[in-house]
């Protein structure tokens, strides 16, 4: 018997073998692992080869359902597998895994070498339903604002802070469209190039997608860097050339957006 | 902290009887129902950076039950230097859930900043066991609590083991002070995969160190045996459940239910069946489980642990 490889060592080489299972490992195999009375060295190794790639993967397909529709199975399985394979986990949470899947699929573009302009707009697709699934999936168990009070409509505008769950998203697809109809159990086609402006909001334990207008947008984006209500309702007016009264009275008007904002769990009224 | 009878924390520990490991597809109705379980057993990664429902549910749950925390990502055998950010939030949760004890796996996880997810096998020798009984005491030392190791599935052993599993952890719990979690699909799982005898496993195990014991099913694929936590625990697991609850003096038992998870109240009756074997002269339990070999399933599932989020996602209501 050849002397025992050192632990470290040991573990690298399991490690290797287990995410790049298609190099050749069998003359290793046999001098570190014992064969049963039915398998080979190899083909006991291949057991945890093959158990690691259908773990995560159905780890992948749990984190992003509605890609997963868009791109069919097999399409999806094969990025998913590449991204496995460049990007092996870090992180002692599966909750981390997808983490870097969005920019991965970014970064492998197939047409990346071409102008932003002549890009294949599904791959833009893909990419932003990523990132949108994503967003969701951090939001899900991200420190929220449940069992504590939230902002009513009696708070006055400079008491009203955004909630600590509470995410903008800004897409080239309305991702949020397609999302939701996957999640009906739809089969929705692949949405033509439209921007699409969102902001999610957690309250209960749900989280809440809102359409945006880009007025809408600029005004929450304003809020979330620190500023005011006062102060980010003058910004949009400044921005859009809108007048200011027009734009107060959109905000503050019976049946505007602060109530239902406020009804919906966006605040919290600072002390 | 070695192991002494006199002052042994391990010895101390409460025996909880029939648990159930607590599951994201289950949180509506326990919350609901508040069903009649001695206990839960948390898996630790699930609950330990939650900010939203997962951490609530634990709270509220182990406001009424006894909670257990399993971890799988400790990865007490790499070679990897201990992640103690994971440590500190390993115990913050602890304290929070008032944790019966802190349990996770005598295996590794991963090296060189990667982690696989999976419960990777270890030689068995002096080299290892020096290696991990110090890892063990700096995990004591930050938890101020003994540590619970578990048995993994193995589907492989080295050529260079020359200590038997249950003479490992022996010597792991006499050098540490550790407590022990045998889990009984487990030993037949490896057993038959290192075609050893699971019986002769179960009687040198170094029973009175056990704590807790699991129950788990798994899949048959002829030339080895796969641990899926899919199906119900089959007859073979059941009866060598009856001869460790007999050498552990009764430890405390949990169901393992992570793939194809069905509801809250056939993971129960599931559970319960083992009453059965808590005497020697009761009948087998009927089984449930289908033995077939058909396509492997994924060993140690871990897509449980994550949550469905599209189901908690909902539109603007207008």
């Amino acid at each position: 018997m050849s002397d025992p490889p050192p632990l470290d060592a040991l573990e690298a080489w399991m490690q290797s073998a287990l995410i790049r299972p298609q190099r050749r490992t069998g003359e290793e195999a046999a001098r570190i692992i014992e064969p049963s009375p039915q398998l080979s060295p190899a083909q006991r190794l291949a057991i945890y080869q093959r158990g690691y790639y259908l773990r995560l993967l159905k780890c992948m397909e749990e984190q992003f359902p509605a890609l997963r529709h868009a791109l069919g199975d097999e399409l999806f399985r094969d990025f998913a597998r590449q991204y496995l394979e460049a990007r092996p986990p870090e992180r002692y949470t599966l909750y981390d895994l997808g983490r870097r899947f969005p920019a991965y699929l970014e970064e492998t573009r197939p047409d990346a070498e071409k102008a932003v302009g002549d890009r294949e707009p599904w791959i833009d697709f893909m990419v932003d339903l990523a990132r949108f699934e994503r967003r969701l999936f951090v939001m899900f168990d991200a420190p929220g604002n449940e069992g504590k009070p939230f902002a009513t409509a009696a708070d006055a505008d400079g008491r009203l802070r955004l909630q600590p769950c509470f995410a903008l998203g800004e897409y080239r697809f309305p991702v949020e469209t397609y999302y939701l109809r996957v999640r009906q159990g739809d089969d929705p086609p692949l949405p033509p190039c439209r921007r699409s402006l969102v902001a999610l909001v957690r309250k209960d334990y749900r989280t809440r997608v809102f359409p945006l207008t880009p007025a809408h947008y600029l005004f929450l984006a304003a809020l979330r860097k620190g500023e005011s209500v006062g102060e980010a309702l003058a910004r949009v007016a400044r921005q859009t050339s809108t007048p200011h009264d027009e734009v107060e009275r959109s905000w503050s008007a019976p049946g505007g957006i602060r109530r239902r904002w406020i009804e919906a769990g966006f605040f919290v009224a600072a002390g | 902290m070695p192991a002494d009878s006199t002052c042994d924390p391990v010895a101390e520990l409460p025996r909880l009887g029939l648990g159930l490991g607590l599951r994201n597809v289950h949180f509506d109705h326990i919350l609901a129902t508040w069903p009649e379980v001695d206990w839960f057993e948390a898996i630790s990664e699930n609950f330990m950076d939650s900010g939203g429902r997962p951490r609530d549910v634990i709270r509220r749950v182990a406001e009424r039950y006894p909670v257990v925390l399993h971890g799988v990502s400790l990865s007490i055998g790499s070679t990897d230097p201990l992640d103690f950010d994971y440590l500190r939030k390993l115990k913050a949760l602890a304290a929070e859930v008032q944790a019966a004890w802190v349990s996770d796996h005598l295996c590794w996880t991963g090296v060189l900043g990667l982690n696989s997810h999976d419960l990777l096998p270890l030689p068995l020798n002096e080299e290892t066991l020096r290696h991990v009984a110090g890892r063990v005491r700096q995990v004591q030392d930050v938890l101020e609590r003994p540590l619970i190791l578990e048995n993994p599935s193995t589907y492989l052993t080295f050529n260079h083991s020359t200590l038997a599993e249950p003479d490992f952890l022996r010597q792991l719990a006499c050098d540490t002070g550790c407590g022990l979690l045998l889990d009984v699909n487990n030993v037949y799982v490896t057993c038959f995969n290192a075609a050893l005898d699971p019986v002769a496993y179960v009687e040198s195990f170094p029973c009175e160190r056990v704590v807790q014991m699991h129950l788990a099913g798994h899949q048959h694929c002829g030339t080895h045996i796969i641990d899926t936590h899919d199906r119900p625990v089959l007859p073979e697991v059941w009866e060598l459940y009856r001869l460790a609850w007999k050498r552990t003096g009764g430890a405390s038992t949990l169901l393992e239910w992570d793939g194809n998870i069905p509801s809250f109240e056939v993971c129960h009756r599931e559970l319960l069946k083992a009453k059965r074997y808590m005497a020697d002269h009761f009948a087998p339990a009927e089984s449930g489980a289908e033995d077939g070999a058909g396509e492997e399933s994924i060993s140690n599932p871990v897509d449980f642990l994550l949550p469905e989020v599209m189901a908690s996602t909902v539109p603007e209501e207008r």
